[in-house]
This record gives structure tokens, C-alpha cells and sequence, in this order.
């Protein structure tokens, strides 16, 4: 029996790590919400009704965590006891900073209409590739147990991240919304 | 146990069950039936071979309802007892109507001044739920001379944006009828049921639903039966008229030296139009003759004038792949749905735009009509194999006010429901005991663009200095989308909550104007938010000022009462009529003449604590 006090990896029956295989996640899941589902709970009592709302909505709230590299990211440090929200400024190191400012500037500078898609796609596939190897830092460290490494680079991510939303609001200004 | 039933060889193969169902799309211009028919899902015709129904009723003295075709010949002739487009009546109320010019040639009962807008025809007054059932009673009717009178139920299809009134209108009209709903299925998802259980696909899937006067998007994500939402997005006032209001625009400036022919023109050159339209759907060009004027157009300059539309649905289709954080390479089929997507210009420029060509085996007017047949089948246990779940999402983000009227997002739009979303908020002033929860639904930042949804009270929240009481409000949406608010103060476990139905009467249109506003304002938002925030700053610090006079004020001279008085009256001036700027610079200075009476306030407190009073006397 599936119970909601179980952390997301024990939830989906999966061992704790960054590099979780998505599809079987998502698999997992949709066995589970199969299951769960009030769709799935038709005529059952009141009492059974509200548990499989909360066991659905559980289930929903866990793949979302996990589905999502930062969140789950921010998940591991925290079932690991390390606060993924509290910024440590010696965390972040001027190279980091350098960068930042410089692929803000690229954005800042591109012209305000559709014709910065192209440029603004190159941004992304750049962004795109630094958080992949990132990430694949923050599963290396996870793997060693090194979580002070861990948490440091998880702040990179959560920069690249702010970054990649900065993009796609960019993207978003220049359609006819 | 359910006994499995042996048919004889040469029977009905699907006599797992003993009753057919049928699946209903019950259009805004043209509704359709299908159901399981010598062993297949088929739309069915009616008796001169159309399947096409025109969503149209015209109510004649004394006779019975005609409905479809020759309903729709006649609405030239007799435009008040001729009633259709009655969908984008559904779920509305009386006033509503006034904002919609389709309906100016109907006299509404103006006796009804609340509930459903009915229409005074020569047969009586109709309300939309007589007329959707005067079209079921059409289409069940076509059902029976193909599959008999016993029908277990029916599956009708209904937009994904339909809020809970509309979906019960449709309900209605089907028991006005004595029609047994099965379900109410999202038309996107029965598109994708069509192609996905029908084909065994798999993937991320695009419904692009370009219809005669809505459009919509909607991204799925399918795997082994399961059909997870994972965003939508839409335009409700873009479809093919639009394009048949550009073409006819263009033909009258050939024709007329400007744009705008007299009225009863205006409505031929728009029918002539859509046929040089649909020619170009099947042809390179056309050549046109109109009056006494002769012409000739080709789909390169069809599509020239039509771009800005085309443009404009696929900038929707970006936006709902950026919702759902993917990218075009990871659409494995786009699923067209609607007459408009017959269109050649409309197919290129989804080719063009997804890098693959988008899925056409299923007529795109039949393909939803098809998909309610197969669930309608599932859901009557004639075809059990097929088990699938449906996991939809919830098209507005749902918030709640915080100071300031700023709003502050609890379950972002298009969030997997169900789902419940918990957020800490604490008190504003100092021994505040009540605390208003203000629900409410949109994009926008400031609580006076997004939609009022619900609003109550936590009361018996015990006495603390601001900002030290911890209230939880929860947010939960069940699988209907219907959300329910729990607000809790964490020391007493006090509560208080609501139930609050999140789409009501919050139409299609309203939910596309407050996203497109949401768009347009993201800026303003911002600058909103901040003189906002420097607001509340300004306001917080004259209530502590305040309130710290009330218990010490004799620590200050006359001199000082009025330099504060001075600066606080000078700080609420800039915060009714300053800029921001202004507000700021107030609040500072403000902030730099009180700290010296803070200080002195400190040492006291300090001096009476040393003495050993209560530290309870010193906070009164």
C-alpha cells in the first residue's frame, strides 16, 4: 500500500539519485495514477474518495518534483538536510558571475522584435549545454555523497535556470501576445 | 463476476455488452454522431449521406423544430425564429448576451432578467438548453435508424475551456431528451483518442483545433493508456470566418473602391468568400467573378493576406510547447481537428513550424465525433481492452491576495490536478486577530486584473506583534476542478474554509482576455508590483510609528511629535500621489528622524526589563 508520509523516491520505488531514468518515472507514475486516480475510484466510500484525491494529488506532486532537474535538484539536498533555498555567497565564484553577466548582456543587446529568434535559439542551445553539464556535476556529487560540492552547483543551476526563463520571456515579448 | 457472453458466429462481434452508445460532437456551427456499427466506430450519415448536422433551429407556429440543413437555408429568410451558434450561449446569463452581436437579430425574454437568455420564437420562448436538446433529439434520431432505439448513453464532447455551468447546461440538454451522459470529454483529448487508441500511437501529441470561430491547443502527452494534459492554450475569437471576412475584405476592394459594400452585399461577398476558400483548399487557384467584376487568385496570395492569422495560431502552438518545457523536435504528431485545417496554408505552416507533417488519415470534422464513439464504447464495457485515464490539468493559475493587492500564485496554470498546494502567510499589524482570504484566478500581478473567486474570513487568530502569526492556506483541486481553500493558524490550529468552483462563469473568452493581458502587462506588472511594495513600506512604517506613540509617545517633545507628524503626513502624501522614487525618498527620510525614537523607546524597554517588570507590560 502506497502511503503519502514515504519520500518521493520510496513513493515511485525508486533509489534515491540525480540521474533518474524519466521515462521510467514517468512510467511509475502512471501505473500509480492508474491506480490512485479519482477516475479509477468510482463508487467507493467517502472515506476511500478523499484518500484517493490525496494519494492523486501526492502522486502529482512527487513526479512534478522529480520530472523537473532543478526541483529535484532542490529535493535531494533537502531529504539530505541541506537548506537548497539559504544562498551561501562564498558559493558562488567570480567565474560563475563573469559568465552570467556576459550571456545577460547577449540577451540584453538583441533587437526588440521577432528577428532575434534565431539569436535568441543560439542563446537557449548555449544555456542548454551548460546546464547539462551541470547537471551531470550535481549527479556526480550526489553519487559521492559530496553534498557541500552538490549544493554549490546547484545554485549554478538555479542561475542557469533563471537565465533560461529570462530567454523564454524574451521569446515570449516578441510574439504577438 | 461478469459472465463473458459467446456470440454465434455471423452476430454482432461486440455483444460483450448488450447495448450500443453513441459519442456526440455537439458543435458550435455543426454537430456530429458516431457509434459502434458493424464493428467499427463510424460517424453516421443521415439519409442523403451527410454527416455534417448544421448546429442550427428553426421554430415555426405549429410545428415541429427543423434542424440542420434546411434550418440553416431558412435562417436568410426568417433570422428570428432561426436559432444558431447557441453553444456560446451555454452556461450564460442574460446580461452576458448584450456584448455578443451574433445574437442582435433574436428579441431575448426580458421577463428572465437572471438565469439562461431565451430567445421568443413564433413556437414559444427557447432557452439553450431546449435548443442543444432539439439538436441531440436530431442526431439521436439519425442513431436509431442505424443502431435501434436501445441506446445505453452517449459520450458528448465539450471544449476543454468549459467551465462547470456550461458543462451542466450540456448535461441538461441531454436529460431534457432522456439521454443517459456517460461523460463529458475535452475535445482535444477525444481528437486524441481517435488517432492514439485507434492507431496504438504513442508520444507527445499537438490538437491544433482551428474551428468556423475558435481555436485551440492543446499539447498531450500519451503512453499506455494514460493521457496526461500537459498544456493549453487557445484563442476564442479566431477561426475560419476569419479568414473568409480578410478574402471577402479583399474582393470588395477589387469590386468597390473601398472596403465596406452596403450591408446585404457585405453578406453574399462573405458566402462568396468562403467558397473561393474552400476551392482553394483543393485547387492551386481560383478565378473569381462577382457582380460584373472578374478576377483571379492564387494560394500564394490567399496565403499573403491570411498570414498575419496563421502566424498568429502558431505563435500559440509556442507558447503552449514552452508551458510544457518542450521543444518542437519532441512532438511525435500533430492531430488537426476543425474544417479550417483543410486549408493547405494552414497544413504548411504547421509542417513548417513542427518539422513534420501533421497527422490527416481522420477527416478533421469527423475526428472528435470518433473519439467520443470509442470512449462512449470503453465506458459502456464494449470494449474493455481499451482502459485508459485521462489526467488533465487546470487552465488558470489560482492565488490569493496578499498586501497591497498583490497576488500571489498558489497552483500555477497548468498544474496536473488533482492537486493541493500549501503556502505560509502571516499578519499585516500588530495584534491583528482576523485575516480575509481573498481567492482568485489569472495571470496577472495586481488582484484587480485577475478574477474574484472566493472570499472568507480566519478568524480567532491570538494577538502577536506583525508578522509573527503563521497562517497555512491550502489550496486543493480535485479531479473535476473544483478547488477547495483551507486556511489555518499554526499555534491554535483554527480553521476556516471554502469551496469554490474555479471556472465558474469564467467563459473561454474571459480566460483568453486575461491571458493576453497577462502577456501585454508582464512590464507594467512590474513597475505595478514595486511602487506597490514601496507603498506598503511607506504604510508599515507609519503604522509602527504610530502604534509605538500610542505606548511611549511622552518620550518624545513637542519638537519631535511634529517633525514626525511632518514627515508622516509629507510620507501618506507621496504614497497617495508620489512616484516611486518620491515614496522611497519619504519612507527614508522618515525612516532616519524615528530611529532616534526607536532608540530611546529600546533603552527604556531595556531599563524596565532590568528591573525585572514583566516583559508583557512593555509590549500593552
Amino acid at each position: 500500500m502506497q502511503s503519502i508520509k514515504k519520500n518521493f523516491f520510496e513513493f515511485f520505488e525508486l533509489s534515491e539519485s540525480y540521474d533518474l531514468d524519466i521515462e521510467e518515472l514517468s512510467e511509475r507514475y502512471h501505473e500509480l495514477q492508474k491506480e490512485f486516480h479519482p477516475d479509477k475510484n468510482f463508487s467507493e466510500t467517502e472515506a476511500e474518495k478523499m484518500r484517493s484525491v490525496q494519494l492523486a494529488s501526492f502522486a502529482n506532486e512527487a513526479y512534478e518534483t522529480l520530472r523537473s532537474p532543478l526541483k529535484r535538484a532542490a529535493y535531494i539536498l533537502t531529504i539530505r538536510g541541506y537548506d537548497a533555498e539559504l544562498v551561501d555567497q562564498s558559493d558562488l565564484g567570480m567565474d560563475l558571475l563573469i559568465e552570467q553577466m556576459r550571456l545577460r548582456e547577449t540577451l540584453e543587446e538583441l533587437p526588440k522584435d521577432e528577428s532575434a529568434f534565431p539569436d535568441l535559439e543560439k542563446l537557449k542551445k548555449e544555456v542548454k549545454e551548460k546546464l547539462r553539464t551541470k547537471q551531470s556535476n550535481f549527479a556526480l556529487d550526489a553519487r559521492e555523497e559530496n553534498f557541500v560540492n552538490a549544493k554549490k552547483t546547484f545554485h549554478e543551476l538555479q542561475f542557469l535556470y533563471k537565465l533560461m526563463l529570462e530567454i523564454e520571456e524574451n521569446e515570449e515579448l516578441r510574439l504577438d501576445y | 463476476m461478469a459472465l463473458l457472453k459467446i456470440s454465434e458466429p455471423g452476430k454482432r462481434q461486440s455483444a460483450i455488452n448488450t447495448k450500443p452508445a453513441v459519442g456526440i460532437d455537439l458543435g458550435t456551427t455543426n454537430s456530429l454522431i458516431s457509434s459502434g456499427y458493424r464493428g467499427n466506430i463510424e460517424v453516421l450519415a443521415d439519409t442523403s449521406g451527410q454527416f455534417l448536422l448544421p448546429s442550427v433551429v428553426r421554430y415555426g407556429k405549429g410545428v415541429r423544430p427543423i434542424v440542420g440543413w434546411m434550418a440553416k437555408e431558412a435562417a436568410i429568410g426568417d433570422p428570428q425564429n432561426t436559432v444558431s451558434s447557441i453553444k456560446r450561449l451555454l452556461g450564460r446569463g442574460t446580461s452576458e448576451v448584450e456584448n455578443m452581436p451574433q445574437f442582435e437579430q433574436y428579441t431575448f425574454d426580458a421577463s428572465r432578467d437572471e438565469g439562461a437568455p431565451a430567445i421568443i420564437t413564433e413556437a414559444g420562448v427557447k432557452d439553450p438548453i431546449q435548443v442543444s436538446a432539439d439538436i441531440l433529439s436530431e442526431l439521436l434520431s439519425r442513431a436509431h435508424d442505424y443502431i435501434g432505439e436501445d441506446i445505453e448513453g452517449a459520450v458528448i464532447t465539450v471544449p476543454a475551456y468549459f467551465n462547470d455551468a456550461q458543462r451542466q447546461q450540456t448535461k441538461e440538454a441531454a436529460n431534457l431528451i432522456g439521454l443517459p451522459v456517460l461523460r463529458l470529454l475535452n475535445e482535444p483529448t477525444a481528437a486524441a483518442i481517435a488517432y492514439g487508441l485507434d492507431s496504438k500511437e504513442e508520444g507527445n501529441v499537438i490538437v491544433y483545433d482551428l474551428g468556423g470561430g475558435t481555436f485551440d491547443v492543446s499539447l498531450l502527452c500519451l503512453k499506455k493508456g494514460v493521457f496526461e494534459v500537459l498544456a493549453t492554450g487557445g484563442d476564442t475569437a479566431l477561426g475560419g470566418d476569419d479568414f473568409d471576412y480578410i478574402l471577402s475584405n479583399w474582393i470588395a476592394k477589387q469590386v468597390y473602391s473601398d472596403e465596406n459594400p452596403i450591408l446585404e452585399e457585405r453578406g453574399r461577398l462573405i458566402a462568396y468568400a468562403n467558397s473561393v476558400k474552400h476551392h482553394l483548399s483543393l485547387h492551386e487557384s481560383a478565378d473569381l467573378e462577382f457582380n460584373n467584376w472578374r478576377g483571379s487568385l492564387n494560394r500564394k496570395e490567399f496565403l499573403e493576406m491570411c498570414e498575419p492569422l496563421v502566424k498568429k495560431t502558431i505563435n500559440t502552438c509556442r507558447r503552449v510547447l514552452r508551458d510544457a518545457s518542450l521543444s518542437v523536435e519532441q512532438i511525435d504528431n500533430i492531430v488537426m481537428v476543425g474544417g479550417s485545417t483543410r486549408m493547405p496554408i494552414v497544413r504548411q505552416a504547421l509542417e513548417s513550424y513542427f518539422g513534420r507533417a501533421p497527422l490527416a488519415a481522420i477527416d478533421p470534422d469527423k475526428v472528435v465525433a470518433m473519439g467520443a464513439g470509442i470512449q462512449a464504447e470503453v465506458l459502456a464495457g464494449n470494449k474493455s481492452d481499451n482502459d485508459f485515464l485521462l489526467l488533465d490539468v487546470n487552465p488558470l493559475s489560482l492565488g490569493i491576495e496578499t498586501m497591497g493587492e498583490l497576488v500571489e500564485k498558489i497552483i500555477p496554470r497548468n498544474t496536473t490536478i488533482p492537486v493541493a498546494k500549501a503556502q505560509e502567510f502571516t499578519t499585516f499589524k500588530d495584534g491583528q486577530t482576523s485575516m480575509i482570504i481573498h481567492v482568485v484566478q489569472g495571470e496577472r500581478e495586481l488582484v484587480s486584473d485577475c478574477r474574484s473567486l472566493a472570499r472568507f474570513e480566519l478568524g480567532g487568530i491570538p494577538k502577536m506583534v506583525a508578522g509573527a502569526a503563521k497562517i497555512r492556506v491550502t489550496f486543493q483541486v480535485d479531479a473535476d476542478g473544483l478547488l477547495s481553500v483551507v486556511a489555518q493558524e499554526l499555534s491554535t490550529l483554527k480553521m476556516s474554509e471554502i469551496q469554490v468552483k474555479p471556472s465558474f462563469g469564467l467563459d473561454a473568452k474571459a480566460i483568453e482576455e486575461m491571458l493576453r493581458s497577462s502577456h501585454q502587462n508582464a512590464e507594467l506588472d512590474m513597475e505595478l508590483r514595486a511602487i506597490k511594495e514601496a507603498q506598503i513600506e511607506g504604510r508599515q512604517l507609519i503604522d509602527a510609528i504610530n502604534s509605538a506613540r500610542e505606548i511611549d509617545g511622552d518620550l518624545l517633545d513637542e519638537l519631535g511629535h511634529n517633525h514626525l507628524d511632518n514627515l508622516m503626513h509629507e510620507l501618506s502624501e507621496n504614497i497617495s500621489n508620489g512616484t516611486i522614487e518620491e515614496i522611497r525618498e519619504a519612507t527614508e527620510r522618515l525612516n532616519r528622524v524615528s530611529s532616534d525614537f526607536a532608540a530611546s523607546r529600546m533603552d527604556l524597554h531595556i531599563g524596565h526589563a532590568l528591573k525585572g517588570e514583566a516583559i508583557d507590560n512593555i509590549d500593552r
